[in-house]
């Protein structure tokens, strides 16, 4: 009776699949016709006809970099603003994976996407165990629980009595690079963001994503629903790890080299910048927020040869006093993330200029 | 019929403060079955107890011969034993389907799920407790009798077998409170056990052929509605000492 409940089951899949399948091209006239998608798709158009203006290495890393802290924060994002769980400490496993890329590319001469491959095991493996470890801790002490098994890691990871197996201070350099050719990192590096943030936005968007949002609203309620929340937390840990697993070892593939410090808290508390920049639980928004960081950051580096002698160039071409500023204006005047309102008032601007 | 839920000599201490002392009672498949008592007599703690928020400090609890003390709530819902919260919560950034389609996601509710859909499902009951029209809308705009009859679609998308209603009533206009009376009745004919407690008596005691009555931890009374109304210490216990003579 069962198999032929199961086969039923797999029948009726296979053709919701089939009609996802058929439906796709006129869903996606439907999404790009919208102003959201039509953002998007002209963005996305940008990130890609981007080599094609400029082969200048120097502005291609820039937005390699950029690139790589999108998955990062979506990651973040992924975790703390569809699951509740906020965590301090992703540098974690964007660390943990750069050090096995590292190790694999370096001393295994391993491709780069079986590096990748192996750190993000690892990554997952790591959200695994931090996922059950903060099982139990909410709010503040989840936060601060994380950003303490981060500064584990990195003190871990620096002392001299484990320089044997975890290569101390010095960790491990001369790391190759993706590909010698800037523009073969630049577009795989763009395929990965993308992929990975459509990979993500479609989890929120199945009975999963549901189950998700229900332990982030109200815990207690989910369980109260029949909801194993223990196992779908751990499982949402596994993915925002993966994913940040998966940055992590771009990132060390970008930096030819990974230590300690990739454990430190400033990796952390990027993301979460680029987060509320961007707008909380909205994936993408995370991506936006990374690029405003990193271009905001590159072009205040160069507010201070205006004038050398001004202290509030000097102190503005700081990244870490403008943004901390930024963030506190963020959280006090736009809490939703500058996304949200930006393209709104967007929007609105587009429709009046169409006469609307 | 048999019986669904046994309690045996159930007590939870607070400390020094026991809220709920040696409490027994038999509920019997397909009744529908009250609870009374002051504010702060233990009512709410029972259902804590039976539902898996709180451990017992003794005592056990059997739900259709199987000993469900001290398990863990959604495992609990997934034996058949739904439950709403006094105050009213809700998933606050879900779309009312959403909010139904959690309990109808659960391992029990699956069982549903999976044969008919869980959009189908979710949106049949939001039907059967009128909300149909406002499935696209965040709990965050309802008014308080909409948010009561969401918490009664939330509990039975796992398909309970024994449903546990916290003061479904309170706060309620007299419209609302016949609604909200309605779709209980209704669920009670489609087979529900329902073990409701409330401190709107009125509206309790017309509803529920029997009643159990409940003072500082205590069972002090069980039976028929008109029974327990004039019992001696049910009287005292609302209305103190000499209540008998009012």
């Amino acid at each position: 009776m069962s198999v032929i409940n199961k086969m039923e089951g797999m029948s009726r899949n296979l053709k919701k699949a089939h009609k996802k399948l058929i439906g796709f091209p006129s869903y996606f006239k439907d999404w790009s016709t919208t102003f959201k998608g039509g953002v998007t798709l002209f963005c996305l158009l940008i990130l890609f006809i981007f080599p094609i203006m400029t082969q200048n290495p120097y502005y291609l890393d820039i937005f390699v970099l950029a690139m790589i802290y999108s998955i990062f924060a979506a990651s973040w994002d992924f975790l703390a603003g569809f699951t509740g769980q906020v965590s301090f400490g992703h540098a974690i496993f964007f660390g943990i994976s750069g050090y096995y890329v590292s190790a694999t590319l370096v001393f295994n001469n391993f491709s780069w996407w079986a590096a990748l491959i192996v750190g993000v095991i690892i990554a997952v493996f790591v959200g695994f165990i931090i996922g059950i470890i903060c099982l139990r801790m909410k709010g503040p002490y989840l936060a601060l629980g994380t950003m303490t098994i981060g500064l584990m890691f990195m003190n871990l990871y620096r002392i001299g009595p484990f320089k044997k197996y975890l290569w101390g201070d010095e960790g491990i350099t001369a790391v190759p690079a993706l590909s010698t050719n800037a523009i073969v990192v630049y577009y795989t590096t763009l395929i990965f963001m993308i992929i990975s943030i459509i990979i993500m936005l479609r989890i929120t968007k199945t009975n999963m994503g549901t189950i998700f949002k229900s332990i982030r609203d109200d815990e207690t309620g989910s369980g109260a629903s029949g909801i194993n929340t223990t196992k779908y937390k751990v499982i949402a840990f596994m993915i925002s790890s993966l994913f940040a697993g998966l940055a992590g070892g771009f990132f060390v593939m970008y930096n030819r080299s990974v230590g300690p410090l990739i454990f430190q808290p400033y990796y952390s508390f990027i993301i979460l910048i680029m987060t509320a920049l961007g707008g909380i639980a909205t994936i993408s928004g995370s991506a936006l927020g990374a690029f405003t960081f990193v271009l905001l950051t590159e072009a205040l580096r160069d507010l201070k040869e205006l004038d050398p002698t001004n202290v509030f160039l000097d102190a503005f071409s700081h990244p870490a006093f403008v943004f901390s500023i930024l963030l506190i204006l963020i959280i006090r005047f736009a809490s939703e993330g500058i996304l949200k309102s930006a393209l709104e008032k967007l929007k609105d601007l587009w429709d009046v200029l169409l006469g609307r | 019929m048999g019986v669904i839920l046994e309690v045996k000599n159930l007590t939870k201490k607070f400390g020094g403060l026991t809220a709920v002392n040696d409490f027994s009672f038999e509920i019997k498949r397909g009744e529908f079955l009250g609870l009374i008592g002051p504010n702060g007599a233990g009512k709410t703690t029972v259902f804590n107890l039976i539902s898996g928020f709180e451990k017992p400090s003794s005592g056990s609890i059997r739900f259709d011969g199987v000993d469900i003390t001290g398990l863990k709530p959604y495992k609990i819902v997934n034996l058949g034993i739904a439950r709403t919260f006094q105050l009213v919560r809700s998933f606050k950034f879900l779309t009312l389907l959403d909010n139904v389609s959690v309990s109808c996601l659960s391992k029990r509710g699956k069982k549903i799920s999976k044969k008919i859909g869980t959009d189908e499902y979710a949106s049949s009951i939001l039907g059967s407790i009128g909300l149909v029209d406002k499935a696209r809308i965040p709990p965050v705009i309802l008014p308080h009798g909409d948010l009561r009859r969401l918490q009664i679609g939330k509990a039975i998308g796992s398909n309970p077998e024994l449903l546990l209603l916290d003061e479904p009533f309170s706060g309620l206009s007299f419209e609302e409170q016949l609604g909200i009376t309605n779709l209980i009745k209704k669920l009670h004919e489609d087979g529900v056990t329902i073990f409701i407690t409330g401190h709107v008596l009125r509206e309790l005691m017309t509803l529920v052929p029997r009643v159990l009555a409940m003072h500082q931890g205590k069972l002090i009374a069980d039976g028929p509605p008109l029974e327990v109304a004039n019992n001696k210490i049910v009287l005292e216990a609302y209305l103190g000492r000499g209540a008998e003579f009012a």
